[in-house]
């Protein structure tokens, strides 16, 4: 049945249109603090992100990304900004994925609104969209808490990357007019199954283990690229 | 209008169409921006009669080297043309005067016609360094507002917007209400602004005294002879005689500069210049019932944000020298955490003088107006201090010299720390110092002639970053009133009094993003503006293409002229 209402795709930014994660990020951004001993304790403690991914990345990412970003804690929301576009100028700019990029572009061609979700925090993700992306209309991230220009080492929910992913599609579609029904997914975590099951045309983006597997039984396309 | 406003509506330039204006002080930073913005924005005001020291030329030529050299003027330049002679001549007059002299130093005929001119009087005149000559800060901020005070009283309608400084405040913490405290100092001793002039030109008398005595000439005189043999010159009466006058006069100027510190700190001010400045206000307020007049106080004036164009700035501010300690390997700026360095754009400034001086035309100004960020837009001391080191770190990343700026020193942090840290610059200064000391005089006289050079290079180099940071340190401290020892908030609500029709005229001190502000038009202004003038380079000299010449207009045909805008 032919319906008025708008078509969507949906890109999970890691892994579809950037090579880099959070955990990369988190660090970076600890090694840029003030002070040698703040420098060295918020490293640690981002790089301590990497294992709860490891370990737990196939089934929900929530509290990999909650730990990563414990090394913003009273980092100021100044800094966050500067660094950050520092991070994507030398940085994630290097890191993003051709074929991720010709993916908009044929989205946008055929008419779907482009909407970026990304576990990357909004300081980090917004100047990579705007300058060095394009053609997106929306923009979903995680967001830290700041209270008193600093950060608390807090993800304000819904924390995107966890199985909120599917159910905050279902809410986006219904308060824009989205078709989901004709709409496409693009993302490559099993966490993320929520997401594409919500969607007519889920596509599978370089998959970890899980999805490739959940992937294979559903009979989702799969696309493998690298940078 | 919105719920504070008293009073109707009003159109700054309904108010200033054909008022006749006296400018005084207008070679200074705020001055100069606000008779550029009253020209460019206001193309139907009066005449504009702008007081001007000649300082060894022609007030007019003066005022053309201002007017052509200055970028503050860039933007008039580019609108106005092959047209800005005849425009500026139309508004303008340069008047040769002084405000130190009584009658402002006007000839006579001059200060007659305008006398029955002028509507509005607006006196910037200051003497800005913190700790001059006090017999010098006396002329300028006392007696200077004081004549001019007595010039705009002796006109048939003139006010007075006599600008002041929100640190008349002095050594106190907490919320400093829009009002002048005519007889009471800041630590609370009562005093009478008349007999505390007394008092101060006793000062000045008995420093001058004292340095005529005969004890301090027999002094002088004795040193004079034992430098004289020292370097190996004959000590004839003349060569001493002349040496000794040098040095009196530089012993009172010294003498002048810690006695008027002082009697400032007695009363709680920081430093003469807020002392001399209060002292002002105290004498100007007594007289509100005589003359219609108006006290406007900016707190630390820095770069435009928008007019002439974003980043303009000039001269020795206040945050300039913290912003350029913290591009250096030093990194612990002497200020308290969570204390507001209450900046304020110059360009806000001159809106916000726009709206009291008209205010003040209609009769509906108040007494004092405040202009300052603290109690709309607070920003602490500790948050300028992080965002000049990111700055530092995104210009330095692209236009270091070396790989060691590019990497090691953009990371290099500076911060707020309290003044007695142990790497304070003092300590820092001492240490280069004795090694400075030793390199020159300790090493071995037999050392090969290569170490020898070595030594000498670096005897030199740590020479010149010792008075480098001796002349830091002395800024650091004469700041540190502002920066780490006293929490002040000034209330700057008066303005809101008005309700002003133009949008370009409004006061939006609120909406300024510091952090956009500071990175992207004050540190870019500072470093193109200001550091070359702190490292005695050469300032930048606006070349029009249409240089700026005063051409003889009848004030008649200028005052009819001016309706034609430009």
């Amino acid at each position: 049945m032919m319906t008025d209402k708008q078509t969507a795709a949906f890109f999970r930014a890691e892994g579809v249109l950037v090579s880099q994660g959070v955990v990369h990020a988190a660090a970076w951004m600890a090694a840029q603090r003030a002070g040698m001993r703040e420098r060295a304790f918020r490293f640690g403690q981002a790089l301590l992100s990497a294992p709860v991914f490891g370990v737990l990345g196939q089934t929900d990412r929530t509290l990999g990304n909650r730990v990563a970003h414990l090394a913003y804690r009273d980092m100021t929301d100044d800094r966050i900004h500067v660094l950050a576009e520092e991070y994507v100028e030398d940085i994630l700019a290097e890191k993003i994925l051709d074929s991720g990029l010709e993916l908009i572009r044929k989205a946008r061609k055929d008419g779907h609104r482009v909407v970026v979700m990304s576990e990357g925090i909004e300081p980090i993700m917004r100047p990579l969209v705007d300058h060095h992306i394009r053609g997106v209309d929306d923009l979903v991230c995680n967001r830290l808490e700041i209270k008193d220009l600093k950060a608390t080492g807090r993800l304000l929910d819904p924390v995107i990357g966890g199985y909120e992913g599917g159910r905050w599609l279902t809410s986006y579609a219904a308060e824009h007019g989205i078709d989901l029904e004709g709409s496409i997914a693009y993302a490559g975590h099993a966490p993320d199954l929520l997401l594409l099951s919500a969607v007519g045309k889920p596509c599978v983006v370089n998959p970890d283990f899980t999805l490739r597997k959940a992937a294979k039984e559903a009979d989702w396309p799969v696309m493998d690229y690298t940078a | 209008m919105n719920a504070q406003t008293q009073g109707s509506q009003f159109s700054i330039r309904e108010t200033f169409a054909g008022r006749h204006i006296m400018l005084v002080g207008g070679s200074g930073f705020v001055g100069k921006v606000w008779l550029a913005m009253v020209l460019q924005r206001i193309p139907d005001v009066g005449r504009i009669y702008v007081l001007l020291r000649g300082k060894g030329r022609s007030a007019d030529e003066r005022f053309e080297k201002m007017v052509n050299e200055g970028y503050v003027f860039r933007t008039l330049h580019e609108t106005l043309g092959d047209k800005t002679s005849e425009y500026i001549s139309r508004r303008v007059e340069v008047i040769g005067g002084d405000v130190s002299l009584p009658d402002l130093g006007i000839d006579p005929e001059t200060a007659r016609r305008l006398h029955g001119k002028l509507d509005l009087v607006v006196n910037f005149a200051g003497l800005v360094d913190f700790n001059p000559d006090l017999r010098l800060a006396a002329g300028t901020n006392v007696d200077g507002g004081v004549h001019v005070a007595n010039f705009a009283q002796s006109c048939d309608h003139a006010r007075l917007v006599h600008i002041s400084t929100c640190y008349v405040a002095g050594m106190r913490d907490g919320f400093v209400r829009e009002q002048v405290e005519p007889n009471r100092s800041p630590n609370g001793t009562e005093i009478s602004a008349h007999e505390e002039y007394e008092n101060m030109r006793r000062i000045i008398e008995r420093t001058e005294a004292e340095n005529e005595s005969a004890e301090t000439e027999a002094h002088l005189h004795k040193d004079v002879i034992a430098r004289l043999s020292e370097r190996g010159y004959e000590a004839n009466e003349r060569r001493i005689r002349d040496m000794v006058g040098r040095l009196k006069r530089k012993r009172l100027r010294e003498m002048m500069s810690l006695a008027g510190t002082e009697r400032a700190k007695e009363l709680g001010w920081p430093n003469t210049y807020t002392y001399t400045k209060a002292l002002a206000e105290m004498l100007l307020s007594e007289r509100a019932d005589e003359l219609p007049l108006t006290i406007f106080r900016p707190a630390i004036v820095e770069s435009a944000i928008e007019y002439p164009f974003p980043g303009w700035n000039e001269g020795f501010n206040t945050s300039g020298p913290l912003v350029y300690l913290a591009q250096t390997w030093f990194r612990h700026v002497p200020a308290k955490a969570g204390n507001p360095l209450d900046v304020i754009p110059v360009d806000e400034v001159c809106k916000a003088l726009l709206i009291a001086s008209a205010a003040l035309l209609r009769g509906e100004h108040a007494p004092v107006y405040q202009c300052g960020s603290s109690d709309r837009n607070f920003l602490p001391i500790d948050r300028l201090t992080e965002l000049s080191a990111l700055g530092h770190r995104r210009h330095l990343r692209d236009h270091g010299e070396g790989a060691i700026e590019q990497l090691v020193l953009s990371r290099w942090d500076a911060r707020a720390e309290e003044p007695e840290h142990i790497l304070k610059i003092g300590n820092i200064r001492r240490v280069i110092k004795q090694v400075n000391r030793y390199l020159t005089h300790g090493l071995p006289e037999k050392l090969p002639s290569e170490v020898r050079d070595a030594a000498d290079d670096l005897a030199k180099t740590t020479g010149s970053a010792n008075r480098k940071l001796r002349q830091i340190e002395e800024v650091l401290d004469l700041f540190q009133p502002f920066t780490h020892d006293n929490f002040l908030v000034f209330e700057c609500r008066a303005v809101d009094r008005h309700d002003v029709a133009e949008p370009e005229f409004h006061f939006r001190v609120e909406d300024i993003d510091w952090r956009r502000y500071w990175l992207d038009v004050h540190m870019p202004g500072l470093r193109r503006w200001c550091f070359p003038q702190y490292e005695n380079k050469d300032k930048e000299i606006y070349e029009p293409a249409h240089p700026f010449r005063m051409i003889d207009v009848p004030e008649e045909t200028a005052a009819a002229a001016n309706d034609t805008g430009t």
